[in-house]
């Protein structure tokens, strides 16, 4: 073999072990026993492998809740977000209105705000509002951050389709809303789809929102009940490492499906988190 | 050809001058988008500037107080830690993530099968919820044995005679949130990074080693100076989000031990909801502001160009 093939074999090896040594330690310790994480017995592989973290997860802690509420925020902020990033998507990319510009650099520089200015005033408003200490202040919270972002993926995917079809609609006799939901959404679908993934993956991960308008321990999301596991007063560390493997397969699956798109929609910035 | 060239002109008319419904159209299509934007995120950031010109405390009434909490905070000893904390976490965490960005991207681009699956693989860590990142990197970290995964390997290699508590001194508390922060930000860079190598035309590779350049020198002039725009528009976005961070350090270290790893927005949470003093809490995130508004200014003048054209 030649020396770079094998410099980039060595390189495929350290980056892969990098990348999965963690997660493999969060996954053995979730099918450990007690004994064998407090003693340090067999730390390579589980042995004896056990399920009792994960049934004892599901039956003994608020985990049910916490998952049912983080599907339930991450759906309605999803759905919420695609028909308003669609709507102002297409407008940005598609229409001919005077502030065109104005509003493209507002969209950006909203998604590039961070959660760390807003989340005071937030609470205020959410407060005024009677929001707080309901999913109804996450439903109302997250949009701030999933729209700009999920708006701005979508003016991309929008202006990269080809406009005749649309003028052709038009000059057929379709009225502007006609050409959008008839012709140009099933068109941009692939593009959807990928927006929508990620507004449920930013719901899905998002814990300042969640930790600070909820107090209430049943009304709270996945990755604020986590760190309310590591807390309590009898710690089964077996069981935590579950509830993370528990929450992240949904995304690792949605992200398989996705992979394609969602990397040539990096280059638009998709870092926030 | 005569008729094609004259539909293109028609179209490219149409776009000239706009159609006249295309302003009431788009008010409306924009409605919900504009009422969420004023509502929610510059009606919360007027509030935010003014509690930050007031003593308020939770339970209490507001009052105007001027500059004071600014004052307060340019002479508090717990802040410059808190700033000083900000940027160390955040430029260390950015400088690695160039370093490793570019090495993962260089090993991907040499890569002749599987690309795809190893590129997948790769960015799992980008995908995992940053809580989850955090509290896998507290365990990695962790004093215990059984629990920690370098105490345990380490002791069990025979390389440590016991257990060392990596996160308890102030220098291996910053070392564990930047690298957490490290491992969850490389494979976006290195995503990026490699975008931009394919997209490098081979035929200055090919001039290059025509002249004699050997691979160091061509990576040095040609990979680099391609690969310009993407690193300039990663590190800032990247600055942007870090900056700001809370996720990592409040779930890892909650800003300890002591305040040697209290960023921004951890010192913020920590003043506005522990000890109650909202208008105190705001103006620290507030003093970040001049560095987000520099960033923002130019990241969107690298991306405007790229959608608005």
């Amino acid at each position: 073999m030649k020396p770079w093939k094998i410099a980039t074999v060595l390189g495929l090896v350290v980056f892969a072990l990098i990348v999965l040594v963690p997660f493999w330690w969060i996954a053995t310790m979730s099918f450990k026993t007690y004994e064998q994480i407090q003693f340090a017995q067999s730390i390579y592989v589980p042995r004896p492998f056990t399920w009792e973290n994960y049934t004892g997860l599901w039956l003994e802690t608020r985990f049910p809740i916490w998952f049912r509420n983080s599907v339930v925020t991450a759906m309605v902020v999803t759905i919420i977000t695609t028909v308003i990033a669609c709507l102002s998507g297409y407008a940005v990319a598609r229409l001919r209105f005077p502030g065109r510009e104005a509003i493209a650099t507002l969209i950006l520089v909203l998604y590039l705000v961070p959660p760390a200015l807003l989340f005071i005033p937030l609470y205020r408003v959410l407060a005024e509002l009677g929001a707080t200490n309901s999913l109804m202040a996450l439903f109302l919270s997250y949009p701030t951050f999933t729209v700009p972002f999920c708006t701005w993926l979508l003016i991309g995917f929008f202006k990269a389709l080809p406009t005749e079809l649309e003028e052709a609609a038009l000059v057929d006799g379709a009225t502007r809303p006609q050409a959008l939901v008839r012709v140009l959404l099933p068109l941009a679908a692939p593009g959807i789809v990928a927006s929508a993934i990620f507004a449920f993956t930013l719901s899905w991960n998002e814990f300042l929102y969640a930790l600070i308008f909820i107090t209430d321990e049943t009304a709270t999301t996945v990755p604020v009940g986590l760190n309310l596991l590591i807390y309590g007063d009898v710690f089964h560390w077996g069981q935590l490492m579950a509830a993370s493997v528990i929450t992240t397969v949904p995304v690792v699956a949605l992200y398989m499906f996705i992979h394609r798109w969602m990397v040539e929609g990096l280059a638009a910035g998709a870092v926030k988190g | 050809m005569l008729s094609r060239a004259d539909a293109g002109g028609r179209i490219e008319a149409s776009r000239r001058h706009p159609r006249r419904g295309d302003t009431g159209t788009a008010i409306l299509l924009l409605l919900p988008l504009l009422v969420l934007v004023v509502g929610l995120i510059v009606y919360p950031i007027y509030r935010a500037v003014w509690l930050s010109f007031t003593d308020k405390l939770v339970g209490y009434p507001e009052r105007f107080v001027g500059l004071r909490n600014y004052i307060y905070l340019a002479n508090d000893d717990a802040f410059h830690t808190v700033v000083r904390n900000s940027l160390v976490f955040t430029v260390s965490s950015v400088a690695l993530k160039i370093v490793t960005g570019l090495a993962m991207a260089l090993v991907l681009h040499a890569t002749w099968r599987w690309r795809n699956f190893f590129r997948g693989l790769m960015l799992l860590p980008w995908i995992t919820s940053t809580v989850i990142i955090a509290l896998t990197w507290r365990w990695m970290f962790d004093s215990f044995p059984g629990r920690g995964f370098f105490n345990s390997v380490l002791l069990d290699l025979g390389l440590l005679s016991r257990p060392v508590a990596f996160m308890a001194t102030p220098e291996g508390a910053m070392l564990a949130v930047v690298i957490a922060n490290w491992w969850r930000g490389f494979p976006f860079f290195g995503v990026s990074y490699l975008a931009g190598m394919q997209s490098i035309p081979g035929e200055l590779y090919e001039a290059a080693s025509v002249d004699g350049a050997g691979s160091w020198r061509r990576f040095w002039h040609v990979t680099l100076p391609g690969l310009k725009h993407i690193i300039i528009v990663t590190t800032l976005l990247t600055f942007i989000f870090t900056i700001n961070d809370f996720n990592i350090i409040y779930v890892m270290t909650r800003g300890g031990p002591g305040t040697a790893t209290q960023v921004f927005a951890t010192y913020s949470y920590e003043v506005a909801f522990n000890q109650l003093r909202w208008g105190r809490g705001v103006t620290i995130s507030i003093f970040a502001v001049p560095l987000l508004i520099a960033g923002i200014a130019l990241v969107s003048r690298y991306l405007l160009r790229e959608r608005t054209a």
